[in-house]
């Protein structure tokens, strides 16, 4: 199976922010050009000067006899060419910033729309007691609002049910396909949606105060602070401009008293092109760009210094379920102990798993049906009673009176709870398979034989209380373990009738990941609840060396600490409050929307999505966005050396005719420095679509990625330019006879 | 163009080198690391009685500050003892020649000049210098520059060790450098001067007839115990004005491979002194790899000119292979010393040998060029390393704003104690004054001058026609903050690494002890560090070569 | 440095140890470097003096400044640019000077073919190139030939 990582053509994890073309408006240039005053380039020290230069360049070209005499009427047709490049440069540079934060603020609020640009339907309770219903925006909604929400209805905000009791889609929210039962006291997550009956439910949040909304604005502010290595690249690119402002000066003071005759607007065209004009401009469009991505995947971080982290992540914590396999396990087989049938156990199993709501449940009532073993007291369920799973005992029951025929339930009510069941257990429509069951359930069952207490549970747990255990059971156990299976044993009135075999699903794409993430040199170690066994055979099935078995959500907390205490970065996820402190620990914490509150504030990112599997996603983005940022620094410096080439043979033209045999390029002499200015200005929009996307990358090994980039970028860096600037010169001597 | 037998001799001597190297490396660790040794029974009683009476507390560790601080006074306080003999050497004994005082600014360039391990001299030895100031100024100044510059090394290394709680003892270090690495090193290399035919005598100078009874003075002195620490130490100023072309100096083509070798020594050893000394022998390699892929560039530009530097400022004994070999090699590990005119160069030559001043780490002086490397590697992660998708780290240690912020200050100061004082020499017409033009030759020989100085490389065009006030105080200023700014920079780096959190062991980080980093830390050098001067060559040396130049004698 | 210490016990170390490295670096090792050179190897350690009958007429590795037509010459000093007193030349400059110094002796051509080749030196194994010293040329040349030479030494 390949992984959905190799499925994108762009290597990359998820959906792609808003495209390029799309986001181009006359407001964005506008925007850009707004941006072009030096008091707000004063962030961007590189664009600052250029901005001076251009200045300069400009008073050269309208007072030219201010810088000495002209030699000829086209030197000031030259120095408005390099005026005009000079303010293009800036303008480019400008334009990438306000297009980069456009595009997040139309990712961010795209993202917010999940929660929030909902027509509701806000029922409103008069003073006697009769109910309005008014149409709302979701924005406008306040907590404690009661809503009116029907079949199909997208549900705007976090509510609690008050009435009524419907089946909810939130496969938007948690990945979980299947619909999810709501009844009085149930929560409702906002971006969920109704698939059945109608609810009222009080709103519990207020929008504007929601996590996530605080979150994006947060980061979409233009106000967004550098991230560490944000202000380290910056640091260098001020620190290269020191040094190319020195050169230029020594060589502006050189010419003067060598008397070198250098023209003020060619130095200053060299002062430029040797500039990091490249990465000046692009800089804060890629710290932009990356969170961009990160919204476009439905992942809100708290800082873009949390998306960074990610990038260096050594371990990941991935919790078994909802990672590695799919959120449930599947029956597969009934084992039978003393002397009992594959049929009793499959119809106990049956009654027992009858009130059990999980996938795990579900997949035990589809196994007995398909091996024909519906028990005739299915007639009874509604009226027996339910033990609830109990986290303590581990363990869950029903007690039902035995094949009485009086209390038959209404099936032809399509309302009623077991037919809501039956939608439930198998889908919205009626099937042949429920229409079958239906049909065992109006045949009326013998005689009654008292009461029957069916209960399934951990193993350990079950042979606590039943009377007689086999030899063999310990062994059957411990073999089903070994093969990364899990047993439920299960007793009728204190008999031990055999074990349900459980198996766990992987996710389809988890290997590659697993194999991606060990490439790129990160460990991943697996959470589970499971038994050492259990979870070893899964451990060995997707390739992770370490687990961590028999784990509780607490334990989390130490393992991430032990991590750490390695000097490791962690990156892990969670959801329930149980979590909290480990995700405020750890490194990068992933939280679930779909989970507790505390889980959303401790940690430093949340998938709206609920899907615990894009965790590795945020580590692919993290990487993409250091990978980005240092390719078009690399990218940038290593285009000195072609201009180097381009400038320097005509710097002293008239002085030193001689050193045009430094010209490897062939340039034309008059055309030489135009060229490089060019290319050295449409390089920046020729990156905006690299900067804003990202380096597409596929996971390999550190090693490997480093050179690879380095030879694109590298490489790459040092040929370009020699091919861009010989042809922006064929085309300027050969089109415009420059 | 050279030759196979020629390449085959420079692999050979390289391979003697690297193994030796890799030996001395091995006790220069022993020796900071104060690990006991069979010699302690020797060099104890002497180094607790010199701790004794300057009341040195050898278990006292220092930060950053101090230690770089007592590198720099204490410098001065021999600057100052320098100065004092320069400037009396008249009245003082062992002065057969009877030479007169040094002026103030000579003095106070020389000082400057030995301290810095620089060795620009702006005067002939033989006709300037008393015996005592050739021993207890030059040499002594050669002596402790070189210790100093191994003991600052030592100190930065110590800031990346894992487990470091301070950078070390600088009085301590400073001492056994002396008596345990310098005095032992130079002492062998002397005596083997000394059989070699290089003279050793307090006696004065002898004045013969000659076979056509003429008179002739042979001016022998103290050269061998100076030629032992100037090559070791890679300090480079010479006995005499014509350095170790003067056939007293560097008699035969023996001790010219000898010098060769000793000038490389330390400062290839110390190369693998980092990798041992942090406990990860495999991070030396870009240090090593780097700086010889750097120095086999420099080769090979200097070898390109076919023939290789023949004629006139070459001496007969060494002709243009080991001519030109040297000056690559003497600027390479910015020593400085010459066995040839700088003249006599082809303007490839002098391009090869700028870019090892430029560069300052190929492998560069002993100990500054390790600190230089490191810096390299440093931005080399930072900049290059982010393409591998993480924040960059080195030796698991994460690079901070401040890091690059000092890398980039450290970075900054050579290009503007070049070209400012360059511009500023032909500005003020201090450069006209000493008949400097502003042509291909006179623009090459101003800006080696300044670029000799900045890089304490300390070989150059100018000699003694530079004794002028204006030069005199020119170069030594940027002498000065040639070495002291980059070493107190680049301790600070070496202190903000103590006790910074660690990321081991995880494959997911950069391999900078990897074939494929060294490469990329050598273009890197070359984008930022040489391309960074490329105009400035363009109107000397490569001018001089596109005017037809083959050497720089003449206009 | 911490404040507790006074100004004095901070700079007694850099002022002590300051003189003390004068006298390790600046005498010490000097003086006993002369010791051993003046002890084991006193030709090399004053110069390497040469003598021609028992008088002292140069050093060995400096040009001793010949001019006579019956000597072989080293390099024009005035335009050398070198060290100025190279006493070596290479056996080609050598082989040139041969016809000159041959119709100026009477010594053939083929004994002073064979006397420069025969003193080749300069080459340290493998590196180098050849050379032959002036001086040690001229000084066979005299001891070979004394009834030729002894009007042109002093």
């Amino acid at each position: 199976m390949q992984s959905t990582i190799q499925n994108k053509e762009e290597s990359m994890p998820g959906e792609k922010p808003v495209g390029l073309l799309r986001l181009l408006s006359s407001k964005v240039i506008a925007d850009s050009i707004k941006r072009l005053s030096p008091v707000s380039l004063l962030s961007n020290p590189v664009m600052f000067i250029v901005e001076i230069t251009f200045y300069i360049v400009a008073a050269e070209a309208i007072f030219p006899q201010a810088f000495g005499p002209l030699a000829s009427s086209s030197q000031r047709v030259f120095y408005v060419e390099v005026a005009i490049i000079l303010l293009l440069t800036v303008w480019f540079a400008t334009l990438s910033d306000a297009l980069a934060e456009t595009q997040t603020r139309m990712t961010a609020n795209s993202l917010r729309r999940i929660e929030t640009d909902v027509p509701t339907r806000k029922i409103v309770t008069g003073e006697t007691g009769e109910r309005t219903v008014s149409t709302v925006k979701s924005s406008e909604l306040r907590k404690g609002d009661v809503l009116s929400l029907q079949k199909n209805d997208l549900i705007p905000i976090d509510a609690d049910v008050l009435e009524g009791i419907a089946m909810v889609d939130e496969s938007l929210l948690t990945g979980e396909s299947t619909p999810v039962r709501k009844a009085p006291g149930d929560q409702l997550i906002g971006g969920s949606k109704m698939i059945s009956d109608t609810l009222v439910a009080r709103v519990s949040v207020n929008p504007e105060e929601t996590y996530i909304s605080q979150m994006i604005k947060l980061v979409e502010s233009a106000k967004r602070p550098k991230t560490p290595n944000e202000q380290a690249v910056t640091i260098v690119l001020i620190g290269l401009t020191a040094i190319f402002t020195i050169i230029i000066a020594g060589l502006v003071g050189l010419s003067v008293t060598l008397g070198l005759g250098g023209d003020l607007s060619v130095l200053i065209a060299l002062y430029v092109c040797l500039l990091p004009t490249t990465i000046g401009a692009l800089l804060p469009a890629i710290g932009l760009s990356g969170i961009s991505r990160l919204y476009a995947n439905k992942i809100i971080a708290k800082s873009g210094r949390a998306i960074e982290t990610a990038g260096d992540t050594d371990t990941i914590l991935l919790d078994k379920t909802g990672t590695i396999t799919v959120g449930n396990r599947q029956a597969i087989e009934f084992i039978p102990f003393n002397g009992y049938s594959e049929k009793d156990v499959g119809e106990a199993a049956f009654l027992a798993s009858w009130h059990d709501d999980t996938l795990e449940g579900r997949s035990v009532i589809r196994l007995s049906y398909e091996r024909g073993f519906v028990p005739r007291e299915i007639n009874m369920l509604d009226l027996s009673q339910v033990y609830e799973f109990s986290a303590t005992t581990r363990t869950s029951g029903v007690k039902l009176q035995s094949g009485t025929d009086f209390m038959l339930p209404k099936v032809s009510d399509s309302t009623s709870r077991g037919r809501v069941r039956f939608r439930r257990k198998f889908s919205d429509e009626p099937t042949a398979e429920e229409n079958s069951i239906q049909e065992h359930m109006l045949i009326p069952h013998g005689v009654p034989s008292g009461e029957i207490e069916i209960i399934k549970g951990a193993p350990d747990s079950i042979r606590k209380i039943v009377t007689k255990v086999p030899d063999s059971f310990d062994k059957e156990i411990a073999s089903i373990a070994q093969a990364g299976d899990t047993a439920i044993a299960i007793e009728r009135n204190g008999d031990l009738l055999g074990v349900i075999r459980l198996k766990d699903i992987l996710k389809p794409d988890i290997k590659q990941k697993i194999e991606d993430l060990k490439l790129m040199g990160i460990r991943p170690v697996m959470i589970t609840g499971d038994h050492p066994l259990t979870a070893k055979s899964i451990a060995n099935e997707v390739g992770i060396d370490e687990y961590v078995p028999q784990a509780k959500p607490e334990d989390k907390y130490g393992i991430v600490l032990r991590e750490q205490g390695q000097s490791r970065i962690v990156a892990m996820i969670g959801d329930g409050t149980n979590d909290a402190p480990a995700l405020a620990v750890a490194d990068v914490g992933l939280a679930m929307n779909s989970g507790t509150q505390a889980a959303k504030e401790a940690a430093n990112m949340v998938d709206m999505e609920s899907n615990p599997a894009k965790v590795i996603d945020v580590v692919l983005l993290g990487k993409q966005l250091l990978m980005t940022r240092g390719a078009v620094t690399t990218f940038s410096i290593a285009n000195d050396v072609a201009k180097y080439f381009a400038i320097v043979p005509v710097l002293f033209a008239t002085a030193l005719p001689v050193l045009v045999k430094l010209n490897i390029l062939q340039l034309g002499l008059h055309s030489a420095v135009l060229s490089a200015l060019i290319f050295n200005a449409i390089i920046i929009p020729f990156l905006i679509p690299l900067a804003m996307r990202g380096v597409s990358f596929k996971p390999s090994d550190t090693m490997t990625l480093f050179l690879r980039n380095t030879l694109i970028y590298g490489l790459g860096g040092v040929i370009t330019p020699f091919v861009g600037i010989k042809l922006i010169d064929l085309l300027l001597s050969g089109v415009f006879h420059i | 163009m050279i030759s196979g037998i020629e390449i085959f001799d420079i692999a050979l001597l390289l391979v003697v080198l690297v193994i030796t190297s890799w030996y001395v490396a091995e006790y220069i660790v022993r020796v900071f690391e104060r690990r006991s040794s069979r010699l302690d029974k020797i060099f104890n009683p002497i180094e607790n009685l010199i701790y004794k009476v300057s009341g040195v507390d050898t278990n006292h560790g220092m930060g950053w500050k101090e230690y770089a601080f007592a590198a720099l006074l204490i410098n001065i306080v021999q600057m100052a003892l320098a100065a004092f003999i320069f400037m009396n050497q008249a009245i003082l004994p062992l002065n057969p020649q009877h030479f007169s005082d040094l002026s103030w600014h000579l003095t106070f360039m020389q000082v400057i000049s030995f301290a810095t391990n620089t060795n620009l001299q702006h005067y002939a030895g033989e006709a300037t210098l008393s015996y005592l100031s050739q021993m207890s100024a030059v040499q002594f100044l050669q002596f402790t520059s070189a210790g100093t510059g191994v003991c600052v090394a030592i100190a930065m290394v110590r800031g990346f060790k894992k487990g470091s709680k301070d950078l070390g003892n600088f009085y301590v270090d400073f001492v056994r450098s002396l008596t345990r690495v310098l005095i032992p090193l130079c002492f062998i290399a002397a005596v083997f001067m000394l059989a070699a035919g290089v003279p050793q005598t307090l006696s004065g100078y002898t004045t013969v007839t000659t076979v056509q009874g003429a008179t002739q003075t042979v001016l022998a002195g103290p050269v061998a115990s100076l030629v032992s620490i100037m090559q070791i130490g890679t300090n480079g100023g010479g006995y005499y004005g014509a350095n170790s072309a003067y056939p007293l100096e560097n008699p035969t083509a023996l001790t010219d491979v000898a010098q060769i070798f000793l000038m490389l020594l330390l400062p290839t050893a110390l190369c693998f002194v980092f990798g041992k000394m942090i406990g990860k022998e495999k991070e030396s390699r870009p240090i090593f790899i780097g700086a010889y892929l750097l120095f086999a560039i420099d080769l090979a530009i200097a070898f390109i000119p076919n023939p290789i530097n023949e004629g006139p400022g070459i001496e007969t004994r060494f002709g243009g292979f080991m001519s030109t070999f040297w000056t690559v090699v003497t600027t390479a590990v910015t020593t400085g010393s010459v066995n040839s005119s700088l003249y006599g160069m082809h303007p490839f030559a002098i391009i090869a040998a700028f870019m090892g001043m430029f560069i300052q780490a190929t492998p560069g002086g002993k100990g500054v060029g390790l600190m230089y490397m490191i810096m390299y590697v440093i931005l080399t992660v930072f900049i290059v390393g982010l393409m591998s998708g993480r924040t960059p780290e080195y030796l698991g240690m994460k690079i901070t704003g401040r890091d690059v912020k000092l890398v980039m200050v450290a970075f900054l100061v050579h290009p503007l104690i070049i070209i400012i004082p360059t511009l500023v020499a032909y500005a003020s017409g201090a450069a006209a004054a000493i008949g400097v033009t502003g042509d291909a030759n006179g623009f090459t020989q101003v800006l080696y001058e300044f670029t000799s100085a900045a890089a304490n490389n300390g070989s150059d065009f100018l000699g003694t026609t530079a004794n002028t006030p204006f030069w005199n105080v020119a170069t030594g200023i940027v002498m000065f903050l040639g070495r002291y700014a980059p070493i107190i920079i680049l301790l600070a780096l070496a202190g903000a690494m103590i006790d910074r959190k660690r990321i081991e062991g995880t494959a997911a980080a950069l391999k900078t002890e990897s074939f494929t980093f060294s490469l990329v830390l050598v273009a890197s050098i070359i984008v930022l560090v040489v391309l960074t001067f490329f105009p400035f060559l363009a109107l000397g040396p490569i001018l001089g070569f596109f005017q037809g130049h083959i050497n720089f004698f003449g206009p | 440095m911490s404040d507790k210490k006074s100004w004095a016990s901070h700079l007694r170390p850099l002022i002590v140890l300051g003189i003390i490295s004068l006298l390790i670096g600046g005498l010490f090792f000097p003086f006993l470097i002369t010791g051993v050179g003046q002890a084991f190897f006193p030709h090399q350690a004053n110069g390497d003096l040469v003598q021609l009958n028992g008088r002292t007429v140069g050093s060995y590795y400096i040009d001793n400044g010949f001019t006579s037509p019956v000597f072989f010459h080293a390099r024009n000093e005035s335009t050398c640019g070198c060290s100025g007193v190279d006493p070596d030349i290479t056996p080609q400059q050598a082989y040139s000077q041969i016809p000159g110094i041959s119709s100026a002796t009477g010594i053939t051509n083929s004994t002073l073919t064979s006397i420069v080749n025969d003193n080749e030196e300069g080459t340290f194994w493998i590196f180098g190139s050849p050379y032959v010293n002036v001086l040690n040329l001229n000084l066979i040349l005299i001891r070979e030939y004394p009834s030729v030479y002894t009007n042109y030494t002093k």
